[in-house]
């Protein structure tokens, strides 16, 4: 018996249930106590079954539609968004970094500003992107962009400069082209860092979506968010758009990893 | 020697792209001055209106350089008492959530078997949005003080801390657990207690690691910090300033804020950077 529960302890996942398990215990506690010192519990620390309650209940909230239609509704709406920028963000850092790694120049030019770009708090300037562009759509999918663009160019550039000295000498001694060297050598020894680029990269552009979508309203999660926590509709809308994006910032690193997996199958043994 | 001196002789010349790339010296040149001719461009077009023609808007919504220089200069005082609010909740939040992150590391790495799960736990939080963890916590913290400004600091430093805390929980444990081989099994021989090898052998050994999540962590502070503040009670802070301006289209003075929230971004890293160099000199 005792070897048996031993053996399940020591399995990789029961450490992390075990965690999760800690975590909605001390919600629930901590429900407990709001529910008995609060007028209105649902505001601050409602039981996680209420929030399951509301995903399930067929009640109209807002515009004909329950609570996790309207969730799923404006979800699509922004992730597309969120998708769109990284996709063109994911696209152009690694562009970027094979520019930089093709000519010493541009490297020298640009990488500085690389740094830069990382610096500046891009989330703060939503605003005036959403001015310039005049489109909250069009800047939407301009700051996703920019924020995944530094982890996977960055990311990407490392990838390049990792590759060792003797697969360059390698490639010098096969006489191999320098489009055959980018192709067979550099390009396949930066796919790792490419997807760690990503994983950085996919949920900034999540936040980024969801907080360009609090500026204007024009639908998305953003704007489900403010207005549910205007009172404008159930305070349960709140937590399930709180839920849904944890859930997705967490299921799109997963995602990612799974791709890598696929387009790397040099890795599986 | 004879051999030598003819092969050098028949040798090409080399060509003046090849030497400039073997010379030293013009590489360290031209590593500052690359970047400074194309800063010099990208001024010279923000100047001379070119960058509002591609992209279709006018000085009032990206004013010129000077103007923001200006408006900065004229709104001293106001600006540093934004700064010194935003500094403080990102420096709080970020004293606190490393602290807090490397306790956890160290935690799950003295219990390998329970605290296994507990960094991929903070690493879920990393991917919480920020947006989505903001607003619940204006909500915890209304009881907490009468004043607004208190409040209000205090949630934000909380949306500050939970961030840094995954960073650096995440980063650290890989430091304390990812070390060479023979050395756990150096400290095993020796017949080292748990608290020695924890001392003299992983903390040192996560030391690197750590400056690598701070690294991620000190940025994200402020960007954390200033998201919140479009969020919190109270109006202060560069970022909130920001959004304030633009809601009443004063975009100048909305500029002036995002040029000090750059530096303020810019500041940090070289500190953190300065730091760096100090306290790792052992390790390179």
């Amino acid at each position: 018996m005792i070897r048996k529960l031993d053996k399940i302890t020591n399995k990789k996942w029961f450490s992390s249930l075990l965690w999760v398990l800690l975590l909605v215990i001390a919600w629930e506690v901590g429900a407990y106590v709001v529910a008995g010192a609060k007028r209105t519990p649902e505001n601050i620390l409602p039981h996680l079954w209420q929030i399951i309650g509301a995903a399930a209940t067929g009640k109209k909230v807002a515009g004909g539609m329950t609570a996790l239609q309207a969730v799923f509704d404006s979800a699509r709406a922004t992730l597309f968004r969120a998708l769109l920028g990284f996709f063109f963000g994911a696209v152009s850092g690694f562009a970027f970094a094979l520019l930089m790694k093709l000519s010493g120049v541009v490297e020298k030019l640009l990488f500085p500003y690389l740094m830069l770009i990382q610096l500046i708090p891009v989330l703060g300037i939503a605003p005036i992107i959403l001015a310039i562009t005049g489109d909250i759509n069009v800047s939407r999918v301009v700051i996703a962009a920019i924020l995944s663009f530094y982890p996977v160019a960055t990311n990407t550039l490392a990838g390049f400069k990792a590759v060792e000295k003797e697969k360059y000498d390698l490639m010098h001694i096969c006489a191999a082209k320098t489009r055959m060297i980018y192709t067979k050598v550099l390009i396949p020894s930066a796919i790792p860092y490419f997807f760690t680029g990503l994983k950085i990269a996919a949920p900034m552009a999540v936040t980024a979506s969801i907080l360009v979508d609090t500026l204007q309203g024009d639908g998305g999660l953003g704007c489900l968010l403010s207005q549910s926590l205007k009172h404008a509709m159930s305070i349960y809308v709140f937590w399930l758009i709180v839920f849904f994006s944890a859930f997705i910032g967490i299921i799109v690193s997963k995602v990612i990893g799974w791709i890598e997996y696929s387009v790397s199958p040099w890795r599986r043994c | 020697m004879e051999k030598e001196i003819r092969l050098q002789k028949i040798g090409r010349r080399k060509s003046l792209r090849q030497r400039a790339k073997e010379s030293k010296k013009w590489q360290k040149i031209t590593t500052v001055v690359y970047p400074l001719i194309f800063g010099a461009v990208l001024v010279g077009l923000w100047q001379g209106q070119i960058l509002h023609r591609w992209f279709h808007t006018d000085t009032f919504t990206l004013p010129l350089l000077n103007k923001i220089g200006e408006i900065m200069r004229d709104n001293m005082d106001k600006i540093l008492e934004n700064t010194g609010a935003t500094v403080s909740v990102a420096v709080i939040g970020l004293v606190i959530g490393s602290l807090l992150g490397y306790l956890v590391a160290v935690l799950a790495a003295l219990f390998p078997k329970i605290g296994m799960g507990g960094p991929a736990v903070l690493g879920a939080f990393a991917s919480v949005p920020v947006v989505a963890i903001a607003p619940v916590l204006n909500n915890w913290t209304k009881d907490l003080s009468d004043e607004a400004s208190i409040r209000s600091m205090i949630s934000k430093i909380i949306v500050v801390t939970l961030i840094c805390a995954a960073d650096m929980g995440l980063n650290a444990y890989r430091g304390l657990t990812e070390i060479k081989p023979f050395s756990e099994d150096l400290m095993a021989i020796y017949a080292a207690p748990k608290r020695t090898t924890l001392w003299k052998l992983r903390l040192p050994n996560s030391l690197p690691y750590v400056f690598t999540a701070l690294k991620v962590s000190v940025p994200a502070s402020i960007m954390t910090a200033i998201v919140s503040e479009y969020f919190a009670e109270y109006i202060t802070g560069v970022g909130r300033q920001i959004r304030e301006n633009i809601v009443l289209a004063q975009y100048a003075t909305a500029w002036a804020y995002i040029a000090t929230a750059c530096l303020i971004g810019i500041a940090a890293y070289v500190i953190l950077m300065a730091f760096q160099s100090i306290l790792l000199r052992r390790y390179s």
